[in-house]
């Protein structure tokens, strides 16, 4: 298989306009980090400084992901999806404990979250089964049972961790791509249904805290230590920021620390705060152009491999983004997803950034394969 | 330009094409909506939010958890918690704040009371953050603010638990005190601290600090526009910090202090059995609870610029001269190394000529001829200068070290001094000159370059008691929480021992006995009826203090050259059960001044034991009467 092979194409084609739109995201949200670490007086070194050094770094892992050619990726997909498993076991038995939640391993000095490289390998594993087993005709559900089993297995051990949000963003995007690349209507009605009837089986089941935590997240106001806390000053942040905003380093929300989790998930509402409507309507434009762009390099792959890979990752970028600012903005209730590109965190912008490599990827090879 | 090669056997590109139209469609609305939200919240609701986040009145608030308790050995609490009242101020938009103040002051004097605060008033005052005005009030002011609430707008009173010092100043040096957490330790510490927290500054207080400030809490309460809370919306409760036990005994403590009158120096009373301290004083001291709300400028100089340095634990960064107590080690040095035998006698005539210079002996018409046993219960100086010229300070330094000078002992306290054990390779270090021998004789009697701290003798007299092992001083017990469960137990440590004959050991012990309890003796008023107190005086000429400058141009200069008084011993001679080591600053005889201090501290130990015995006793006979009937 073509592992590397140099051709003047893969430049002469490179994809300015993904690349500069990522480019001008991360920028935004290293300077919005910036922010609220700005009033931080406790000893705690800068997290802008951190972030800046994870998008580095994943910049790297981009040129790499974006070089290889995706067919030949493709054949490691599998132990891609491998490697995550096992990381998502290693948490279970030993990761490191945070907030009541295990979900790190730690090397030493810096934390891994494998259940955010997880959101990026179920997409290539997903799209090397498909591209396996093509079939004209939609997808009947017994023909969905390994892709079911190969998104169940990480979804289980995320749960435990406990991460209702990343499980779930997991089994919004699989099901996204299965529900795009065509499946038997039978099947989706048998699929919605067993699901409804499963839910309140699930629930017996579940131990005492873990119905506290479900009934929080369905229903924030019994909990205003909270979720319900998070929502209101988030609210209330957005919405003190107008329309032009209170300006850089001023928003009082941020810089009073009212806002909890300001640099993970509430992180646009930091930046609502200080660039108001104007900088908040930017910021959506330029998502969505990147959502767009990414829906488009899906149609124009050659092959329904790259189809695959570039919907997979556009739609968990779509999903994030519409999750994430759909629950700062009072819409959804509270589910830890974060912003991509904009939410502070090491592994997520990593991994997001080597998706993008590989978007970039399918996005170069369309003028170089033949059809 | 497409060919159809065919790679792709699936589903139909148009297919995809229009799949991805829908859900381009999809996305697009779906971001209009964040839009229109967005453009409701900021734009529609904005100055409705805008006034909220002004008045924000949810807020989380730390909870200072409360400092773990320091006791005694005997479970006596030594420092406690009590509440303070601080008065506070919201700062309110378009409110001068220096008028708030001057309401306060006008209201305080109705019932002519002071606004006493040095607290600078913040240049810039953040709305919604609140003021510290007034720290540590009286009950009486208390009352004023609440009564007269309605006129001060945004005032309140808060209460916070302050360290309660029960002993105050008597052992100030070693448990120390708290402050708000500084600047400096808010960059540089690992530990999870946030402006405003209370750290231990000094001692105990401080190197234990982990252990005993315990754990934040939270809670979120809404306050209205004036920053009182009105609702509490949920709690983290704080955990309490662990306790600490110390080996000190509170009431021995108490009698060490009292036996000084207020002389300024320090005492060191130690188990020679394992090293525990059981009384550690220095006088002058301070009053730590002057320390618990900030402590007053004014106050803060008066410490700082005391000659005396109360601030200082100088039974443990105190550094003087043993004078004649350092003769025990000469001594040990030379029956080992033969130079001498417990019969050999030398004969003092009063003084001791080395080339054309002439050291005098303490008595000026001298001591006869002694020998070993005599010349240090008469504490005879041309002895030792005799033995230590022939010994050579080499020699001298090597004992010196085996009794623990001359380096750190380790105890669980910052800010100890080494102290200094000469040698011939040391000064030609420090001084770049060759050792004399002349300054052999001056070691010899524990002047010169001699320099130790009271813990150190301690320490050293201590090993000679117990037979020769050299325990670490400690000073904490354990570790334990609220529950009592042990957090950290810590034991006694062996540190090395003394390689001494039985029979050096014996003639030493015997001679440290006679120095008490034979006639002549320097150390008489040590002596104790019933008990066999073993011990020795010294008289250490004074060199200088650290802040000589500043004691000079006291108008008291010859107080400040006059001798230090020392005396190190303990009692009973055979499985002795406490060491004391005494060091009155400038107050004459050691035989004079600190021998009776030093029995004031064991007549205190031994007073206390012999009623714990009769009470225990009271107890069993009690129980037996019970029984019988």
């Amino acid at each position: 298989m073509i592992f590397f092979k140099y051709d003047r194409r893969i430049f002469q084609n490179f994809d300015w306009t993904l690349c500069g739109l990522v480019m001008a995201i991360c920028a935004i949200g290293v300077v919005n980090i910036y922010s609220t670490g700005f009033s931080l007086s406790d000893n705690q070194s800068p997290l802008y400084l951190k972030q800046l050094q994870w998008i580095l770094f994943g910049l790297l892992l981009m040129m790499i992901t974006f070089l290889i050619d995706y067919r030949a990726i493709n054949q490691a997909a599998y132990m891609v999806y491998g490697i995550s498993v096992l990381s998502l076991i290693a948490v279970a038995l030993f990761g490191h404990t945070a907030n009541g939640a295990q979900r790190w391993i730690s090397f030493g000095f810096v934390l891994f979250q494998p259940s955010e490289l997880m959101k990026v390998s179920i997409i290539i594993a997903l799209a090397r089964y498909f591209d396996d087993h093509k079939s004209n005709e939609p997808y009947l559900l017994r023909e969905l049972f390994v892709p079911f089993m190969l998104v169940l297995l990480p979804c289980v051990l995320i749960l435990k961790q406990p991460d209702l949000g990343t499980a779930l963003m997991i089994v919004i995007v699989a099901a996204s791509i299965v529900l795009f690349i065509g499946m038997n209507w039978k099947s989706i009605v048998i699929t919605v249904v067993s699901v409804l009837v499963m839910l309140p089986v699930a629930w017996l089941f579940l131990k005492d805290y873990q119905k506290d935590r479900l009934l929080t997240f369905l229903a924030p106001e019994i909990d205003p230590l909270g979720t319900g806390y998070h929502i209101i000053q988030s609210m209330i942040a957005i919405g003190s920021g107008g329309f032009l905003g209170k300006g850089f380093l001023k928003g009082s929300q941020t810089q009073l620390k009212f806002l909890p989790e300001q640099q993970t998930d509430f992180v646009f509402s930091v930046f609502a705060e200080e660039w108001g409507f104007v900088g908040g309507l930017v910021l959506l434009m330029m998502f969505l152009s990147l959502i767009i762009w990414g829906f488009k390099i899906a149609l124009h792959s050659k092959d329904l491999l790259g189809t695959i890979i570039a919907f997979g990752i556009t739609a968990l970028i779509a999903w994030e983004v519409l999750i994430n600012m759909g629950m700062v903005l009072g819409l959804l209730p509270v589910v830890g997803i974060p912003l991509p590109f904009l939410s502070y965190g090491g592994s997520a912008i990593v991994s997001l950034l080597a998706a993008i490599g590989l978007l970039m990827n399918v996005s170069v090879r369309r003028f170089i394969l033949q059809r | 330009m497409e060919k159809q090669g065919n790679l792709r056997n699936g589903p139909e590109p148009a297919e995809f094409r229009q799949k991805l139209k829908i859900i381009i469609i999809l996305t697009v609305l779906a971001l209009f909506v964040l839009m229109i939200r967005l453009w409701y919240l900021q734009v529609i609701k904005g100055d409705e939010l805008k006034q909220r986040s002004e008045n924000n009145a949810v807020r989380f608030r730390k909870i200072q958890p409360l400092r773990g308790l320091i006791m005694d050995r005997n479970g006596t609490v030594m420092v406690d918690n009590c509440p303070s009242f601080d008065v506070l101020y919201m700062p309110t938009k378009g409110v001068d704040p220096e008028l708030m103040i001057r309401k306060i002051k006008d209201i305080y004097k109705t019932k002519s009371i002071d606004y006493s605060s040095d607290l600078p008033f913040p240049k810039t005052v953040k709305p919604y953050l609140p003021v510290r005005l007034e720290k540590n009030v009286s009950i009486q002011k208390v009352a004023l603010v609440e009564t007269n609430a309605i006129d001060l707008p945004g005032v309140y009173v808060d209460v916070t638990p302050v360290r309660l010092y029960v002993d105050g100043e008597i052992i100030a040096p070693i448990i120390g005190y708290t402050g708000e957490v500084s600047k400096e330790e808010l960059e540089k510490s690992e530990e999870d601290y946030l402006s405003g927290d209370i750290t231990g500054k000094y001692g105990i207080e401080k190197v234990l600090d982990p252990h005993i400030r315990g754990r934040r809490g939270n809670e979120l309460v809404e306050v209205n526009a004036f920053g009182k809370v009105i609702k509490n919306l949920g709690r983290i409760d704080p955990a309490s910090g662990s306790t600490v036990v110390l080996t000190i005994d509170a009431q021995l403590q108490k009698a060490a202090w009292e036996a000084f009158e207020g002389k300024a120096g320090a005492a060191v009373a130690m188990d020679p059995r394992d090293g525990s301290i059981l009384a550690m004083v220095s006088l002058p001291s301070f009053d730590p609870n002057l320390f618990n709300s900030g402590i007053v400028r004014t106050e803060w100089e008066k410490l700082q610029k005391n000659p005396l340095n109360p601030l200082s634990n100088r039974a443990i960064s105190g550094q003087y001269p043993p004078g004649s107590t350092y003769k025990l080690i000469v001594a040990a040095a030379a029956l080992e190394e033969g130079i001498i035998t417990t019969e050999t006698r030398i004969s003092c005539s009063g003084s001791f000529s080395l080339g054309n210079r002439s050291f005098r002996c303490w008595k000026k018409h001298g001591h006869g001829s002694v020998n070993l046993h005599r010349a240090l219960v008469e504490s005879c100086d041309v002895y030792f200068y005799t033995v230590g010229k022939m010994l050579g300070v080499d020699k001298i330094a090597r004992y010196a070290r085996m009794f623990g000078l001359g380096e750190a002992t380790g105890i669980e306290l910052a800010h100890e001094r080494k102290g200094l054990v000469p040698t011939r390779e040391w000064k030609l270090a420090r001084m770049k000159e060759p050792w004399h021998l002349g300054e052999t004789i001056s070691i010899s009697i524990g002047q010169g370059f001699n320099l130790t701290t009271p813990l150190q003798l301690a320490q050293a007299y201590s090993a000679l008691a117990n037979g020769g092992t050299l325990w670490r001083p400690h000073l904490v017990q354990r570790i334990e929480l609220s529950d009592g469960s042990i957090v950290k137990k810590y034991l006694p440590e062996k540190k090395g021992a003394l390689k001494l004959s039985p029979k050096t050991l014996s003639a030493l012990s015997y001679a440290l006995w006679g120095v008490v309890n034979e006639p002549g003796g320097t150390g008489a008023n040590a002596r104790r009826p019933h008990a066999d107190v073993c011990g020795k005086t010294g008289t250490s000429q004074v060199i200088g203090l650290p802040q000589t400058d500043k004691a000079r141009r006291m108008q008291k200069i010859t107080a400040f050259h006059k001798d230090h008084a020392l005396f190190v011993g303990y009692a009973p001679m055979k499985n002795a059960e406490i060491a004391v080591a005494v060091i009155a600053e400038n107050a004459g005889g050691g035989g004079a001044v600190a021998a009776p201090i030093a029995r004031k501290i064991m007549n205190a130990y031994f007073d206390a034991k012999k009623k714990e015995k009769a009470v225990k006793v009271a107890a069993e006979i009690k129980s037996e009467d019970e029984t019988e009937d």
